[in-house]
């Protein structure tokens, strides 16, 4: 019998040493706390049994595609929803533990914390995946089974987890769970809209687009999605004199020029979408930011007069958030322009389609008029946010409700001229060859001067406050 | 700022915008400088112009009921919250202006202090000093010097979340103290202490006190506010009422000293006595004695009576000043104002 060797107990240095010290401290702590619920290791075990079932099941029955499907079946469970799903309470579990004015003490700002926690949900689902690619590689030699593809679904299921997780972590900067549910459904639909709408375009016979490239134009959307709602999540709990802001805007007018370069590649409507998905996504966050101390954040601006001058445009606050939706659109518009001359396809620059356009930007204008006119003392960004998604979900439905009943009535003209200050119903009159475009082009051009002067008129102190900030500093 | 309110005016809706800047601030400026600070919610003014200076190395009570803006105005100093209006700073600088340099300073323990799930104590205290930017050894040292200091070594490897709340504490002053900070801001940290933890905590509030930190501390206790503290600062209905020593407080406005005496002799005679001498008021007879008053706070005046005492053949076996309670102060000036209806600062 040999005897036991008395094991030396660790000593402190040596416990503190089990993550490098390069690591993001807040993934190590949600590593540390992660990998030690019964959550992770319940879901790790009985993925590998499954796994090993389906493996059985396959060995038994080469030709049945049923183990095919339960394998599928279990690793996209675990990716697109065990995992998002504890993304919810990611953010609002530190307000819970009052834990997050802590954090906030230290030198990881809100963005670290937010990615920190994301970079430690996909690390554990990844080692989901890394222990699942075994049983990828068996499957492979019983034959009936394309590995290329197998991997490449992965990938995508693996960068759409990745996604999934991304919203959940953002929303859960909402404190009430209803709310968080909500908007996170909310905003996992129109990311799978987009998806969808990506591409069932090729099939339509509108493009002649090759897959590649469309899958490269998917992967550029989810990486800037992944980025944005992390910083919609970080936003929401960083201190009101720290500027996400300008890193935001600037990230999605270069997300949106690079889709801009797709056009180059034989793509022509996806790319709007994927431009009107980003731009929109920037969009409707920089309208319904809070305004912040204009003191401390409009200080790195006053360098040069270059660096004032793009404060219109990045500084964080809906003021300047008007700014940055006109200055989106008008590189929207011009890198279109400069993509139909080289391309030699007409996408935005005939009367019909730029009101289309143009009534999409106001669109997005338009809940913030109704904001300033019924929620103006209500400044919270979550409350804004709720708002203006319920008044664009209201009015979509109403757009419906009026085109139903316009191709009912055959009487476009007469609807529209009811209904001119709502951007939807001119954005569907003008595929209406009924009305003239001229009309329709100047009631667009008026409500966008509405939608961008009234709030500014309506808070008309806040924006000289801006502009006395804003001035050079002597 | 010319357009600050007065202390008695709403103050105005836009945020506070700090006069001046500076980029490095003075060695010997105050710890804690707070000026016309405002803090509105929704209407509900929650401090009201409050102004007060800490100088460095003083441990300074903060002392008000629940709602009395003692949390906000700590939250502001801690950076985690922004003035309506007015100016506060931290070792000279502005909290809004430079929050990284205050948070650099300031450690912050909240009434309600945070403990995460599934984490030990050693955990707990090595993300916060990575969180705060410490690699590699000096990590190793600082967490080793901060768990010796909280007595948190024999705990290292327990969970948060099984701790005693008098043990939480001590983790959560040691969390604070990590990247030794000139200022601390506790709010609140003896609730719901059992006596010995109480007693713990006070003891290292002493010794940070001594290795010249500025402590600034709010507690509903005021006796252990009165023997921790160089001075102590009144807060109520958002404004400041009382900023003086314990000392100061208990004498109050009072000009005479309150004795308890117990005589072996004749308590007849002895009240006699009373009622012929100079400066001594016979106030009521106790249980083995009674209590005098004697008009003057001069100690070569109290100890000239009893001299006198002794010398009339009184035998004193009992002589002790009285001190007024610190709560019964505290009152006493909430009586004050509200008669009043005005602010005293002493």
């Amino acid at each position: 019998m040999s005897e036991s060797v008395p094991t030396e107990p660790q000593t402190l240095e040596q416990r503190l040493t089990d993550f490098s010290t390069r690591l993001s401290p807040m993934l190590v702590k949600e590593l540390r706390q992660g990998l030690r619920t019964n959550l992770f290791v319940i879901a790790f075990i009985l993925l590998q049994t499954f796994m090993m079932l389906c493996l059985f099941a396959g060995l038994a029955d080469p030709s049945s595609n049923g183990a095919t499907g339960f394998f599928w079946f279990f690793i996209t469970t675990t990716l697109l929803i065990i995992q998002p799903v504890r993304g919810f309470s990611a953010l609002s579990s530190e307000y819970q533990l009052n834990t997050m004015d802590l954090i906030q003490l230290t030198r990881l700002d809100a963005w670290r914390i937010t990615l920190g926690k994301w970079t430690a949900l996909n690390a554990q689902g990844l080692l989901f995946v890394i222990g699942v690619l075994p049983y990828l590689v068996l499957r492979y030699f019983l034959g009936n089974v394309d590995i290329g593809n197998d991997f490449i679904a992965l990938g995508g299921l693996t960068i759409g987890s990745g996604l999934a997780t991304a919203i959940t972590i953002g929303c859960s900067a909402f404190r009430n769970v209803i709310v968080r549910v909500i908007i996170s459904v909310g905003l996992g639909f129109l990311v799978f809209a987009l998806y969808q709408a990506l591409r069932l375009l090729p099939m339509m016979g509108r493009s002649s687009s090759y897959e590649w490239e469309l899958l490269l134009l998917l992967v550029v959307c989810a990486i800037y999605g992944i980025f944005f709602f992390l910083s919609f999540g970080a936003s929401r709990i960083s201190p009101l004199s720290d500027n996400l802001a300008t890193r935001k805007r600037l990230i999605a007018i270069g997300a949106a020029l690079v889709c801009q370069g797709f056009y180059l590649l034989g793509l022509d409507l996806e790319v709007m979408v994927a431009t009107s998905f980003i731009l929109g996504l920037a969009i409707i966050d920089a309208l319904t930011e809070p305004l912040p101390i204009y003191s401390r954040v409009l200080k790195p601006f006053a360098r040069s007069r270059f660096f004032r001058l793009t404060a219109i445009f990045l500084a964080p606050g809906w003021i300047s958030g008007l700014g940055f939706s006109v200055l989106a659109t008008a590189i929207t518009i011009a890198s279109t322009l400069v993509c139909e001359s080289v391309a030699g396809q007409v996408i935005i620059s005939e009367g019909g389609p730029f009101v289309t356009f143009l009534s999409s930007y106001n669109i997005s204008l338009f809940p913030l008029v109704i904001i300033h006119i019924f929620f103006a003392r209500h400044s919270s960004y979550n409350f804004t946010f709720g708002i203006y998604l319920f008044i664009q979900a209201a009015l979509f439905f109403l757009t419906l409700m009026v085109s139903a009943l316009a191709s009912a009535m055959e009487r476009w003209a007469e609807l529209v001229y009811l209904l001119v200050p709502i951007p939807s119903v001119i954005a569907v009159a003008a595929n209406d060859s009924e009305i003239e475009v001229p009309i329709l082009l100047l009631v667009a051009v008026a409500t966008t001067i509405v939608c961008i002067g009234f709030p500014l008129i309506r808070h008309h102190r806040r924006v000289r406050e801006f502009i006395r900030e804003w001035k050079p500093i002597r | 700022m010319s357009d600050l309110p007065e202390p008695d005016l709403s103050p105005p809706e836009e945020p506070a915008k700090p006069t001046e800047t500076v980029e490095v601030a003075p060695e010997d400026a105050p710890a804690i400088e707070v000026t016309n600070l405002w803090r509105t919610f929704n209407g509900l003014r929650a401090v009201q112009g409050i102004s007060f200076t800490v100088d460095r190395g003083h441990v300074i009570g903060f002392v008000g009921a629940n709602g009395a803006g003692k949390t906000t105005t700590m939250r502001i100093l801690a950076t985690l919250d922004y003035p309506t209006s007015g100016n506060a700073r931290i070792c000279g600088h502005d909290v809004v202006d430079f929050p990284a340099e205050v948070r650099r300073r300031i450690g912050w323990m909240p009434d309600h202090y945070g403990t995460y799930n599934n984490m030990t104590v050693l955990e707990y205290l090595d993300f916060f000093a990575r969180a705060l930017g410490y690699r590699g050894s000096e990590r190793v040292e600082r967490i080793t010097e901060v768990m010796e200091f909280t007595d948190l070594v024999s705990l290292s490897d327990r969970l948060i979340d099984k701790l005693s709340k008098g043990m939480g504490q001590r983790l959560c002053l040691g969390r604070a103290l990590l990247h030794d900070p000139d200022v601390l801001i506790l709010d609140e940290p003896a609730a719901g202490l059992d006596p010995k933890a109480r007693v713990e905590l006070k003891h290292l509030i002493r010794i940070l006190a001594e290795e010249g930190k500025t402590v600034f501390i709010s507690s509903h206790i005021l006796s252990e506010l009165g023997e921790m503290c160089d001075s102590l600062l009144f807060i109520n209905h958002g404004q400041i009422i009382h900023h003086g020593t314990a000392d100061s407080l208990r004498r109050g406005s009072n000009e005479s000293t309150i004795v308890s005496i117990r005589v072996v002799s004749d308590s007849e005679a002895f009240r006699e006595w009373c009622d012929l001498s100079p400066n001594v008021t016979y106030l009521d007879a106790t249980k083995k004695g009674a209590r005098i008053e004697i008009d003057s706070i001069d100690e070569e005046v109290i100890a000239s009576v009893l001299r006198r005492m002794v010398m009339d053949e009184h035998e004193v076996v009992e002589f002790h000043l009285e001190e007024r309670k610190l709560e019964d102060a505290f009152i006493e000036i909430l009586g004050e104002i509200e008669a009043s209806g005005g602010v005293t600062v002493n």
